[in-house]
Order: C-alpha cells, then sequence, then structure tokens
C-alpha cells in the first residue's frame, strides 16, 4: 500500500504547470485569512498562553513564576464557587435552556395558527444586549418596585426578597436573565426538523407510529447534531458569562454567583495580568473539554441521513 | 472566462488581497498617526485628547476654559480638545505614549501608569523649574499635594492640585431640621441627632455611597484617620482593625435602621435618587451634588423636594473626604519643543490662575484654602447654598481623610466591598466577618 505521501508526491508530479502556477495565488488569496488569523487569534492565544505563567503587571516586562498564578487562583476565595456556579449553570443551560428551545421549536414546527409570528416574538430578545437585558431584569427583581415582588405581593402582602441580593435567590435570579431566551437553539433545531425528509415520517406513519413515537424515535434522533450544537454554544456562553453577572450581582452576595470571568477582570484591576491569563487558560481549556465531551455525547461527527 | 478577461480577474483580485493585508499590517504601524502640533502663522496649535468634552459633565466647564485660553493667547497659541470617552480615556493615554505620540498637555491618566511606567521612563517633563520660577502658581498648590508630587530628586512630573472638593454630608431640612449646630458635634452626637431618618446609601456598583460614610466612621474612631491615611503608601490590606471593625458596627446598624428602602443594590444615580426624591433626609456626597440641587435640575426631583432646603457640612471634626496626596490632573509630554513646552506652561499658569480657580469653584464646588477670594467670588458663592456652607466648613483646621476606596486594592474597592455590603446589610455577616472577607480579598489582589 503506497503511503500518503507518496500518492500526494505523485500527484503533485503530475499537476500540469497552469495547476502549478495557480498555487502562488490560492497562497496570496489565502494571506489576508492568515495574516487576520495570526494576528487576532493565534498571536493573543499564544500571548495569553506565555504570559499566564509569568508575573506582570501588564506596563513591565513579565517574569517567569511558573504554576504560581494557577496555585494562587485554585487557592483563592471565589475559585471553588466560580466552578460550582458554572457547573449548574451548564446543567441548567443543557436541561432547561436547550429543552425549552427544542420544545418550542418542535410546538412551531407543527405551524399551530399564528406561529410566524410566535416565531417573530420570540426572536424580539435576542436583538436586545445581554448588557440592556441584566438592567432590565434589575428592575424586574427590585424589591421595591419589580414587578416580581408587586405581583408576590397580591398574595403575601409582607413580602420582602432582594432577589439579586440575598442567598440562595441571587443564582437563580441571574440564571433567569439568560435561560428562557433560546431562540437561536429553536432556529436551529427547526432548520434541522424542516431539513427531515418527508418520506420518513411517511413512512413511519404507515408502520403505525403515533405523534409522540414518531418525535421520540425519528425527530428527536435527527436533530441529534443540532441539538449537540445547541448544548455547546449554551455551555460555552455560560463559561463566558460576563455581562449579566457583572451588571446585576458582580458575582455576590458574597461570592454566590462568581463567576471565572468577573475573577478574570478583577484580576486586571489589579494590574495582575499574569493571573488574569491563567483564568483566561483556565476558561480555555474548560471550553475545549467541553467541546469534546458534547461532540462526543452528541455523536456529532456521525450523520443518520 | 477568457484569458484575458481571467487574467484581469486574478490581478484585480490580488491587487485586493495585497491590499487587505498590507492594510492590515498597517494597522499597527507605529508612525501611521499625525504630528499633533502645527504652526500656523507662528501660532503654536496642539491637539490634546480629553474626556471633558462633549456631553461629559466635565465639559460644561472645561470646554469654554480652553476657550478663554485660545482667545487670551490668539496670537500665540491654539488648543484643540479630541474627544475621547471616559470609559476609554486612560487606554488611549497609554496608546499614544506606546507609539511615541504622547500629547503636549497629558491630561492625568492611570495613577498607576502614571507613577510607575510613564514618570520612570522619562515620558514626563520635570516642572520643578518652572514652577520655582512662578511662585505665584506655586503657592497656590496645595502642600499635600505639593510633597506627594515632588520625587526624592526634586522632580516633579505632575501639576500638583490647587483646589481640594471634599465629601461632607447634605440634609434636607424640609425632613430634617436639627435645632443645634451640626458643626460642634461629635459623630456619636450626630448619629443620635439623626435618630430615625433616612439616609441614601448604595451598595452595587462599587457602593461608593456606603463607602463615603463608612470612610467619616472610620475617620471618627481613635486612629482611624491615620489608619486610612497610610493607604497613600501602601494599600490597605488588613482590615482586622479595631477602628474599622467599630465603624463597620455603627454602618451595619444604620443599614439595618436607616437606610433608605432602595438602598441595597443601589447605585450612586439611585442613591441620589432616593435624596432628591424626599425618600431619604440625608446623603454623604462631595461638592459636585450643588448641580443637583439647582432650579435647573428641578425636573428631576419629585415627592414635593425642593433645592433650596438642602444644607450641606463637612463631618464632625471638621473633617472632609478628600486626598490631598495625589497627583494632579496635568503633566507635560517631555517629547515636547520648547515652544509647545511653552504653550503647556502658559496653559497651566492660566488654570491656576486665581480667576479660573474662582470660576472652577464656582462651576463646580470646591475649595482652594490657599487662594486669598474676591468679594465677587464669595458673593457668588453664597448664592449656592451647599457650596456655602461647605465652605464655611473648610478652614485652616480642616483635616482631610481619603476615601476607604482609594486606599484599598482595586478590585476590592470596585468589586468585593460592594458585593459584601448586602451580606451586612441582611446581618448574615457580623462586622467582624466582614473585616476579615475584605482581609481575604484584599491580601488575594495583593498577590503578585
Amino acid at each position: 500500500m503506497k503511503s500518503v505521501v507518496s500518492s500526494l508526491k505523485e500527484r503533485r508530479s503530475r499537476s500540469t504547470s497552469l495547476e502549478r502556477n495557480n498555487y502562488k495565488w490560492v497562497y496570496l488569496f489565502l494571506l489576508p485569512t492568515l495574516v487576520v488569523f495570526v494576528m487576532f487569534y493565534a498571536a493573543p492565544i499564544i500571548q495569553v498562553f506565555l504570559t499566564s505563567f509569568t508575573t506582570w503587571n501588564g506596563f513591565t516586562d513579565p517574569v517567569f513564576s511558573g504554576l504560581q498564578n494557577y496555585v494562587n487562583l485554585v487557592n483563592s476565595r471565589g475559585f471553588l464557587l466560580a466552578m460550582q456556579n458554572l457547573l449548574y449553570w451548564s446543567l441548567l443551560a443543557t436541561f432547561v435552556h436547550v429543552g425549552f428551545g427544542v420544545l418550542v421549536a418542535f410546538v412551531l414546527f407543527q405551524k399551530p395558527h399564528g406561529w410566524k409570528l410566535a416565531r417573530a416574538v420570540f426572536m424580539i430578545p435576542n436583538v436586545i444586549s445581554a448588557a440592556a437585558w441584566a438592567m432590565i431584569y434589575r428592575f424586574f427583581f427590585n424589591n421595591d418596585f419589580g414587578v416580581l415582588n408587586a405581583v408576590i405581593r397580591f398574595v403575601i402582602p409582607d413580602f420582602t426578597v432582594q432577589w439579586f441580593y440575598e442567598s440562595p435567590w441571587a443564582f437563580w435570579a441571574v440564571a433567569f436573565t439568560w435561560m428562557f431566551y433560546a431562540v437561536i437553539v429553536t432556529l436551529v433545531v427547526l432548520g434541522d426538523l424542516m431539513n427531515i425528509p418527508a418520506e420518513l415520517a411517511e413512512a413511519a406513519r404507515i408502520d403505525g407510529a403515533s405523534g409522540w413515537r414518531l418525535i421520540r424515535d425519528i425527530q428527536l434522533p435527527l436533530c441529534r447534531s443540532s441539538i449537540g450544537t445547541s448544548v455547546i454554544v449554551s455551555v460555552t456562553a455560560r463559561i463566558a458569562m460576563y455581562e449579566q453577572i457583572a451588571l446585576t450581582t458582580a458575582g455576590g452576595p458574597g461570592n454566590d454567583t462568581m463567576s471565572l470571568s468577573i475573577m478574570l477582570v478583577n484580576g486586571i484591576m489589579d494590574y495582575r495580568y499574569g493571573y488574569a491569563n491563567a483564568i483566561g487558560v483556565v476558561m480555555f481549556i474548560i471550553g475545549l473539554v467541553v467541546l469534546a465531551l458534547i461532540n462526543r455525547a452528541f455523536r456529532m461527527d456521525e450523520s443518520d441521513l | 472566462m477568457s484569458n484575458i478577461s481571467r487574467r484581469s480577474f486574478v490581478g484585480a483580485s490580488a491587487a485586493v488581497a495585497a491590499a487587505v493585508a498590507a492594510g492590515l499590517a498597517g494597522c499597527n504601524n507605529p508612525s501611521g498617526g499625525g504630528d499633533d502640533t502645527q504652526s500656523s502663522g507662528g501660532v503654536v496649535e496642539i491637539t490634546i485628547p480629553s474626556y471633558k468634552t462633549g456631553e461629559n459633565v466635565g465639559a460644561v466647564f472645561f470646554e469654554p476654559q480652553v476657550e478663554r485660553f485660545n482667545e487670551k493667547y490668539a496670537d500665540k497659541y491654539h488648543i484643540t480638545l479630541e474627544s475621547v470617552p471616559q470609559d476609554g480615556f486612560n487606554d488611549r493615554l497609554k496608546q499614544l505614549a506606546q507609539q511615541k505620540q504622547l500629547p503636549v498637555l497629558v491630561q492625568g491618566g492611570d495613577i498607576d501608569w502614571q507613577t510607575n511606567i510613564a514618570f520612570p521612563q522619562g515620558l514626563a517633563y520635570d516642572i520643578s523649574g518652572w514652577l520655582n520660577e512662578h511662585p505665584e502658581v506655586k503657592d497656590l498648590v496645595l502642600d499635600d499635594a505639593l510633597a506627594y508630587c515632588t520625587n526624592d530628586d526634586g522632580t516633579i512630573y505632575s501639576m500638583p492640585l490647587p483646589t481640594v472638593r471634599p465629601t461632607g454630608y447634605y440634609w434636607n431640612t424640609a425632613l430634617w431640621d436639627p435645632w443645634v449646630d451640626l458643626s460642634t458635634l461629635s459623630m456619636d452626637e450626630l448619629l443620635a441627632e439623626i435618630g430615625d431618618q433616612k439616609i441614601a446609601f448604595s451598595t452595587a456598583e462599587n457602593g461608593w455611597v456606603c463607602g463615603l460614610f463608612l470612610t467619616a466612621l472610620v475617620a471618627a474612631e481613635e486612629g482611624g484617620a491615620d489608619w486610612l491615611r497610610g493607604g497613600v503608601e501602601e494599600k490597605i490590606v488588613d482590615f482586622n482593625q479595631s477602628a474599622f471593625i467599630s465603624a463597620v458596627t455603627t454602618l451595619q446598624q444604620l443599614l439595618q435602621n436607616n437606610a433608605a428602602s432602595n438602598s441595597v443594590g443601589a447605585t450612586y444615580a439611585d442613591a441620589e435618587n432616593a435624596f432628591l426624591s424626599s425618600q431619604a433626609a440625608i446623603i454623604s456626597n462631595g461638592p459636585w451634588m450643588s448641580s443637583s440641587l439647582a432650579d435647573t435640575n428641578s425636573e428631576n426631583w419629585s415627592n414635593g423636594f425642593d433645592g433650596a432646603n438642602v444644607h450641606a457640612a463637612l463631618w464632625p471634626g471638621q473633617m472632609g473626604i478628600a486626598n490631598t496626596s495625589s497627583l494632579g490632573e496635568w503633566w507635560i509630554s517631555a517629547a515636547a519643543s520648547d515652544a509647545e513646552k511653552q504653550l503647556a506652561e502658559d496653559f497651566l499658569a492660566f488654570v491656576y490662575s486665581p480667576e479660573e480657580i474662582e470660576a472652577f469653584l464656582l462651576a463646580e464646588g470646591g475649595d482652594a484654602p490657599k487662594l486669598t477670594y474676591t468679594d465677587s467670588f464669595k458673593e457668588e458663592q453664597a448664592k449656592t447654598q451647599t457650596l456655602a456652607d461647605l465652605s464655611a466648613d473648610t478652614t485652616a483646621e480642616t483635616e482631610f481623610v481619603p476615601c476607604i476606596l482609594d486606599m484599598i486594592p482595586a478590585s476590592v474597592a470596585n468589586s468585593d466591598f460592594g458585593r459584601e455590603l448586602p451580606q451586612l446589610a441582611n446581618g448574615t455577616y457580623t462586622p467582624e466577618q466582614f473585616a476579615q472577607a475584605l482581609t481575604e480579598a484584599a491580601k488575594e489582589a495583593s498577590l503578585t
């Protein structure tokens, strides 16, 4: 069996002079992309990795300090709570956020009366920035004049809860700022649903599959990739989540809603760029691990059709 | 596609690709900027980036001040302001410094960057000689500020401030009209006098209004003022001090018994709103609050609030919250030409002239302890009740203490302090636990 390299060499030697001439143009056209990739993607990531092993205030030259930043991070007050919060928010993102988005997709797929309007309305929150939502929720959860407590006080007149500033409510209040805005999930899954060949559903019905069995055994499995993609997007968004926390609880009360992103920004405030970059590396690695796990769990590289 | 058209297409595409690549590469070209100084008909013209422009609150005074300078020196100098958003201003200065394109006049910048990078690396021009030659300017700057800005070798890079804007407290006499002279009271007597009156606090953002009140409470404790001042040289990282814990105990009682209903989770704007809507009788704030109490701001008043009813005072013991040991607002780039340095020095002399200082105080409040005020200034100042109140309290005997939020690591001031305050307010933390939480946070923040 010929090796891949030798077959490539053979193929290359067979290529015409016109094709060889074209390589120059191919590489030239690739140049802007490569420049952008190196300048704005590879170089910053490499710098973050390298400086995470240094003591660096952002002004003077970094000084190598080994794993000290990582040791400081693991020993810090907020780290374990930040990791715990990330785990719980990720579970909520996977099962509630994505689950709700999938549910809405399946409802819209049935094309009930007014489904197009419902889809458009469901889309509206997505054009509002996370920061604006955070501010809206600060009013919504406000103890004095917030809608939620006003409604509750109809039933319990003396009800008083500072949702963003009391344990354990702050965690849930932050979660509510994103949990049900799942239109991206809905659109991705709805696209997959609409691409399922009609013959499949027809054949299943002829074989006696009911509505629920059709969903469970045909449609849901065929949406596996889009649901997996949605889970990846949702969980990685939790890793990077900043505005929703910074503009509501800032990680409090105490460290109840602490996140790695808040710790990173706090590190920068103190000119601990090496430490902040160590947090960035941890976030990066968590993102890669999540990506690999979800890819594996949803068998994203396999096709059903 | 024919050979010719294909060749043209490929050629054009290659040119576009090359242009994009060259453009991107050019993004980082340090010589991409231009010289900010021009000379036109013998007039030295410079452009300086400033955040006190446009809608920024500081623009109300600063932009006309620059215009006054331009008019006064119409045949010699012209300054043009480049508008930079306040949020990105410090980063803009660092970027200009890296590109070796610092403006002739630099409007401050990140304090750590100035002290650790800009000044040690020789980016600033030594103004000590000029100050010595201009005693009319030097005599107006604050002693503490001059001492702080003077380096061990006698050089001075940052222009020391001539004014101080001490923070005290304001009260609405429609809600609380004490029949005693508050300036004679101790802190305990003042708190007793306040009784169950509502106080506007803020815990969100950096809990600034709480920070001001806490500073006053700490300073009123034995050794508290010195403990706070110690943070000027080295940030405070140990809060397990009796003065601090005692002050926090009082603050906790105030948060639980006197705080306006919106205090927990309130931003500075919320706290001010509580005061301007008569939901709180008292708020701690600086002289800049006088603009919120002017008739021109009456659209933001509610529940019968009237700015004319508000009085202000410094804290008991004639104590004002202000950091006089600090860098000033201006410094001059060492890379400036002689003509530009002359312009910069004349601008500083202009800004530090008695007329301009008085104009500044009337516009933004504060006090210039070493300036003898004109009668017209006193008359004008007396028209704004709270400015007159604060000015009357600011004398040679006034003690200044820095705000605690400026004396602790930045992340503790901007994040941990506000995060822990709700725990203190709802009783989850004892004062000792609050102090311990801040201590741990500050020690973490101080790790290299």
